[in-house]
């Protein structure tokens, strides 16, 4: 509208400001003034989003860290042959006779004269609250260490072992001695010695292996509880994920970007897949539940249906990158190839795949990473349930063995009332996004390694 | 102001190559091009000229059936090569481009090394039997493409890494490994400088020898200069075919001389 009042100056008349380039007119005032201000938003957005993904970061690694050491006990262990092996003869049916209960009086025994001998007062407890020191875990892995290698019977090894939840959540501050006041589970007195323990170098804070390698653990036993059954889970089913995806969803979409007629049909089908890419994930978890579990009767809470859920879910997110990476081949490239007289297919297998595979690996990855994050899903289809076994391996049936699966354990430890397993779940939150952040990385590195110019 | 055309021309002894009757070209309801009737010659080089959107591409592309590959392309009519209908229901169009070669507007090497450019052809029409006559049918096409000796010592570097001229000769070698009858230019020096656009027409007057040479150009000066027959048309219809010298010296049309004039187009 602006320039519109100049046009109306009759061309005679003489041009009233003869306009200077360097002043800005008040129009063009205007105009930078909306840029710097767009500018700020921009920036505005972006830093709210980095802090918010600051804060998220430092929260759950300042919760989640902690769960990678463990409160662990090193003192002598004299395995009485005696008590753990009463017939003597070695045999491992014989020893299995002992009971996680006779380990546990033994480490109990030992604990208290180990105490004794150092001259470790142990003012205001009493035998039964040194014991409760122990994890129930621990009798239970010295018993597996006996029963595997008899011979340690008679010697006297170093042995370690975790406390329980309380002294653990103690030396990394979550437990103190307000909470202890308040708590049946454990007495300000118990700290006070666990202090002496920890002066004397009988309890430490030690990296815990077997976070990331035990089976999940009940609630009593937080100190038990790892990571390794929900890693294989996630491990078979992303395998399973992309030996079924790949194929299924390149071939869909050559056939769809390349073969197909442009009429009703395959549009109504594009219009689908973009759909099904929007559905929410938790009703592909009742569409597994009622195809795979209750129709075609698969193990429940195994890695494969899971697996065939992922598959259905990531499947149009593959589809539609996939389509998008062969869109970007440049047509002149299958006109050069048809007219040397290239069919169609060796068109399409020769030139636009090869040129469209760093975005179709990209575009998997991604989807991969979206599906190893799932959780929705897999919670209906019985991934949630507690899973102490690991499965079996890959070619022994291991995919229709239940497992759980990483999102799901943090799921699942979430939900539990010790604050340990909280501190677990941030834990596996760190595993997890350990694995995505790989899994981007190698997308990226992919990308930029095969990335052609033509 | 255009080149006379070379004089030892002697059209009237060479063969028909592709006879063209009653070619109509349709793009869903768009007719493009009306009824063309054409003899295109043996071992000529024939230039097909009209403004844009005449039909001339169009019309070329009707002689190796590129056009199915646009799917609302709708071609009647009928097109021999050597007295045989191209569009017949029993012709696959993958056989006939091994017969019709075509060289592009822009250089569209395959981002692959300069030698799998050229092999790719003959490879995958089986024409050679060992690696040895597959180096041979390579090393004839890059010569007779004249790029052998810009490139012989680099054949397995990329062939997009070459220059625009390099490139497009790279694809006329590609063209001409499958040793075709018909060889269809479609500009081929709408994107390269001068001295490349030279280059590439020399190369089309010797590329005359062994094939019958059609090339679609919007220069007038190039049509002059390469083609011995020029075929010139206007809003889908062929408005005169005829000997080069006759249409750009002597043009029976008053559209044609409009046009070569520079007064439509």
């Amino acid at each position: 509208m602006t320039d519109a009042t100049s046009a109306n100056v009759p061309a005679s008349a003489p041009v009233p400001h003869a306009s200077s380039l360097l002043t800005q007119t008040a129009l063009m005032k205007k105009r930078n003034a909306a840029e710097t201000r767009f500018k700020a938003y921009g920036i505005a957005a972006i830093c709210v989003s980095l802090s918010v993904l600051a804060v998220m970061l430092w929260t759950i690694f300042s919760d989640g860290v902690s769960a990678f050491k463990q409160a662990t006990f090193t003192f002598p262990v004299t395995l009485d042959p005696e008590r753990l092996d009463p017939k003597g003869n070695r045999e491992r049916d014989e020893m299995m006779r002992v009971t996680t209960i006779g380990y546990t009086n033994l480490l109990n025994q030992q604990l208290v004269a180990y105490l004794a001998e150092r001259d470790i007062s142990t003012e205001g407890v009493d035998d039964k609250d040194i014991a409760a020191f122990i994890s129930r875990d621990t009798p239970a892995r010295l018993r597996n260490m006996v029963l595997d290698n008899p011979d340690l019977l008679g010697q006297t090894i170093r042995f370690e072992g975790f406390a329980t939840g309380r002294i653990d959540g103690y030396i990394k501050g979550r437990v103190t001695r307000d909470t202890a006041e308040r708590d049946t589970n454990i007495s300000v007195a118990q700290l006070d010695l666990a202090d002496r323990m920890i002066d004397e170098g009988i309890l430490s804070a030690k990296f815990n292996w077997s976070f990331l390698t035990a089976p999940d653990a009940s609630d009593q036993r937080p100190e038990a509880a790892g990571l390794g059954v929900a890693m294989i889970g996630s491990a078979y089913m992303m395998f399973l994920v992309v030996i079924m995806v790949l194929p299924l969803g390149v071939a869909a979409s050559i056939y769809l970007e390349e073969f197909a007629p442009k009429n009703r049909w395959t549009d109504l089908i594009e219009v689908n897949i973009s759909n099904l890419a929007a559905v929410p994930s938790i009703v592909y978890g009742i569409l597994g539940l009622a195809i795979f579990i209750n129709f075609a009767k698969f193990p429940q809470s195994s890695p494969l249906v899971g697996a065939l859920v992922l598959t259905l879910m990531t499947l149009p997110t593959i589809i539609i990158a996939t389509r998008a990476a062969i869109r970007a081949v440049p047509p002149s490239i299958r006109d050069a190839a048809l007219g040397v007289g290239a069919s169609k297919m060796q068109t399409v297998f020769h030139h636009v795949l090869p040129l469209a595979a760093p975005g179709i690996m990209t575009g998997t990855i991604l989807g991969l990473a979206s599906a190893l994050g799932e959780t929705a899903p897999l919670l209906l289809i019985g991934m949630v349930a507690f899973v102490a076994n690991y499965p079996a391996g890959p070619l022994d049936g291991g995919m229709l063995d239940p497992a759980t699966a990483l999102p799901v354990q943090v799921y699942s430890w979430a939900s539990r009332s010790d604050p340990a397993f909280i501190e677990r779940s941030a834990g596996a939150i760190i595993v997890l996004l350990a694995f995505l952040v790989v899994m981007n990385i190698v997308a990226i590195v992919l990308r930029r390694k095969f990335e052609r110019r033509w | 102001m255009y080149d006379a055309p070379t004089p030892e021309t002697r059209l009237t002894q060479n063969t028909t190559k592709i006879t063209a009757r009653g070619v109509q070209v349709y793009y869903g309801d768009k007719q493009a091009l009306k009824d063309v009737n054409v003899d295109i010659l043996d071992n000529t080089v024939t230039a097909f000229i009209g403004p844009s959107g005449c039909g001339k591409s169009t019309f070329l592309r009707c002689f190796n059936r590129m056009n199915d590959t646009v799917a609302s392309a709708r071609v009647q009519g009928e097109i021999l090569l050597d007295g045989e209908n191209i569009y017949d229901k029993r012709v696959d169009p993958v056989q006939l481009r091994a017969k019709v070669g075509m060289v592009f507007q822009k250089p569209n090497p395959f981002p692959k090394s300069i030698y799998d450019n050229v092999s790719y052809g003959p490879k995958i029409h089986g024409l050679t039997r060992s690696k040895t006559e597959l180096d041979q049918v390579v090393e004839e096409s890059l010569r007779k493409a004249a790029l052998w000796n810009e490139v012989k010592d680099r054949l397995n570097e990329a062939g997009t890494g070459l220059s625009g001229g390099q490139q497009q000769r790279l694809c006329i070698a590609r063209a001409i490994a499958t040793s075709p009858e018909v060889l269809l230019m479609d500009e081929p020096c709408s994107a390269l400088d001068p001295i490349a656009t030279a280059q590439v027409e020399e190369l089309i007057d010797e590329l005359r020898a062994s094939f019958s040479v059609v090339i679609v150009t919007h220069s007038m000066q190039q049509a002059a200069r390469v083609s011995q027959k020029t075929a010139f048309f206007h809003l889908g219809s062929l408005v005169e075919y005829g000997d080069t010298s006759t249409i750009f010296t002597n043009p029976s049309d008053p559209r044609t001389e409009s046009y070569i004039t520079g007064r439509i187009g």
